[in-house]
């Protein structure tokens, strides 16, 4: 798989890729804004395209990352290939009424799933690395980072008890 | 005032329709222009105020030019953006320039209308590729190259055709010394510059305009016509930060630009001593050189001649430089000859451009059902 990136003047970025298989993608991010998707199969004459907006275009690449998207909830994976495979996953949860009221300390997060609240979303304003003696609201949107076990157990554990 | 009202009223409406039916927009604000000027009753007349909007609209053209202008843009196949720029500009200059000649037309007179011949629409051509989603399409490399080639010839142009009297070669050393004196300032303020794009309020645009306005103002001053001098503002600041100074111009040149077009048009009376049959034969013809400089340069860069229909497609189209030049230099006649080639080819080049896919199946699936017949059973 070779990854070739290159300016166009005047249009934007191209990034092309054939994989091993001999099919080709292409994207642009063009100066509009807008974002194009190319595919060609491997002896196709005629590419298809996908326009996407910028927002689109993440949810496409939170979905081609392996991660697990729900209706309003989405996470994303990193792997890192040179930290022995590390792969972390950040989750968003919306709180439900079980940890409503209660502190990040009283919830015992770390300790019972090994996850950490990275970022809490609260009526439009982000609360970065919130304190232990931090309390949930209702409506708020948690960040959660983790392995994707811990992300599993946090959701079992904290979030439905 | 009341008709630069109406031209932007009539204007906004058109910009609302071609957009939605994805059709390229240029045409009809000269058409507007055409109708509601000297044709149409004269509800449009130009002014005070409407000439400084359409010149306002070509400094900035020529200064988003100039910004275009990255030095980092080398092409990585040069031989290639070499061959096709060469192709293009010798088949479309020569014969722009034979046809104009042999139907009448002075020698300056026919120079100019080559060269606004010779050089295709970049916004129109870009706009195509990404509308039509051909991006991907190996020719779309070689067109967007070729743009920027066409660029690079018409600023050589201006300037030689500039110089008008004086010495060509004194004329051009008073152009490099600006042009240093510019990237000069650009380089050593180049800190300053950037913290002035970075800021929130209304600094940048501020900036941004007088910077344009008060250079362009200086060419009185050192004999450099204006045209040159935005050119040049915009080739120095393209080493600092080029994205966000397009930004900041950005709003200017659209506005400007659109009622440049539409006061363009105004002045253009097919009405009077028009002459059609030379309109419409430099027209068509400014269709057919295209296919033949497309033609061989897909012959030439791809070894084929599909590719050389797709490569025509989307240069078929002649717009904002074209008028540029009618504007700068041409006479009344040039001017309309100019207009009416550029509504045939823009028109024209936006319906092959969308339908060019369809096109070069229908060749390709006719060569075949040809092949099968001549088989031999």
């Amino acid at each position: 798989m070779a990854l070739r990136s290159l300016n166009l003047p005047g249009v934007g970025t191209k990034y092309e890729f054939e994989t091993d298989k001999g099919d080709t993608v292409a994207i642009f991010f063009t100066k509009t804004g807008i974002i194009q998707m190319y595919t060609l199969q491997k002896g196709c004459k005629t590419p298809s395209a996908a326009e996407m907006s910028p927002v689109e275009a993440r949810r496409l690449g939170n979905i081609l990352t392996g991660a697990i998207i729900e209706a309003d909830q989405e996470s994303v994976e990193i792997a890192f290939s040179a930290l022995a495979d590390l792969r972390i996953t950040i989750h968003t949860f919306f709180v439900t009424p079980a940890v409503v009221g209660k502190t990040i300390e009283e919830l015992q997060i770390r300790a019972k799933t090994g996850a950490t609240v990275i970022a809490v979303c609260r009526h439009d304003r982000n609360i970065i690395n919130p304190p232990p003696t931090f309390a949930f609201e209702e409506g708020d949107a948690a960040l959660i980072i983790g392995e994707s076990d811990q992300i599993k157990t946090f959701e079992r554990e904290i979030m439905v008890n | 005032m009341e008709s630069l009202v109406l031209a932007l009223f009539v204007c906004l409406v058109l910009a609302l329709i071609t957009k939605y039916l994805s059709i390229p927009a240029i045409p009809f604000y000269i058409l507007a222009g055409v109708i509601l000027g000297k044709a149409g009753g004269g509800m449009l007349t130009t002014n005070e105020i409407s000439h400084f909007f359409s010149e306002m609209g070509l400094i900035f053209l020529l200064f988003f030019m100039g910004l275009g202008l990255k030095p980092e843009r080398i092409a990585s196949n040069r031989v290639a953006v070499l061959t096709s720029g060469i192709i293009d500009l010798n088949i479309n200059m020569i014969i722009g320039f034979a046809a104009s000649y042999l139907l009448g037309f002075s020698l300056m007179e026919s120079v100019i209308i080559a060269s606004a011949f010779y050089i295709s629409s970049t916004a129109m051509a870009l706009t195509s590729l990404i509308e039509n989603r051909k991006l991907m399409l190996r020719e779309s490399d070689t067109v967007i190259w070729l743009m920027v080639f066409e660029d690079l010839v018409l600023i050589i142009f201006l300037a030689i055709i500039s110089a008008g009297n004086q010495n060509l070669v004194f004329f051009l050393i008073k152009i490099l010394a600006v042009l240093g004196v510019l990237y000069a300032l650009a380089h050593y303020g180049k800190e300053f510059l950037i913290s002035i794009l970075d800021r929130d309020d209304e600094l940048p645009i501020l900036f941004t305009f007088a910077a344009v306005l008060i250079t362009a103002s200086f060419a009185l001053y050192l004999g450099v016509p204006e045209t040159m001098m935005v050119i040049a503002l915009g080739v120095a600041f393209a080493t600092t930060d080029p994205d966000a100074f397009e930004q900041h111009a950005r709003p200017f040149k659209d506005v400007f630009l659109v009622v440049f077009f539409v006061f363009f048009g105004v002045t253009v009376d097919f009405s009077g001593g028009a002459n059609w049959f030379v309109i419409g034969a430099i027209s068509i013809l400014a269709v057919v050189s295209k296919l033949i400089s497309g033609l061989l340069t897909g012959l030439f860069i791809h070894g084929s001649a599909l590719s050389g229909l797709e490569i025509w497609a989307n240069t078929i189209a002649r717009g904002e430089f074209s008028i540029a030049l009618a504007v700068i230099y041409g006479s009344p006649v040039v001017g309309t000859t100019i207009a009416a080639m550029v509504i045939v080819t823009s028109i024209v080049g936006s319906f092959i451009a969308k339908y060019s896919g369809i096109l070069r199946r229908g060749i390709v699936s006719h060569g075949r059902h040809r092949a099968l017949l001549r088989r031999p059973h």
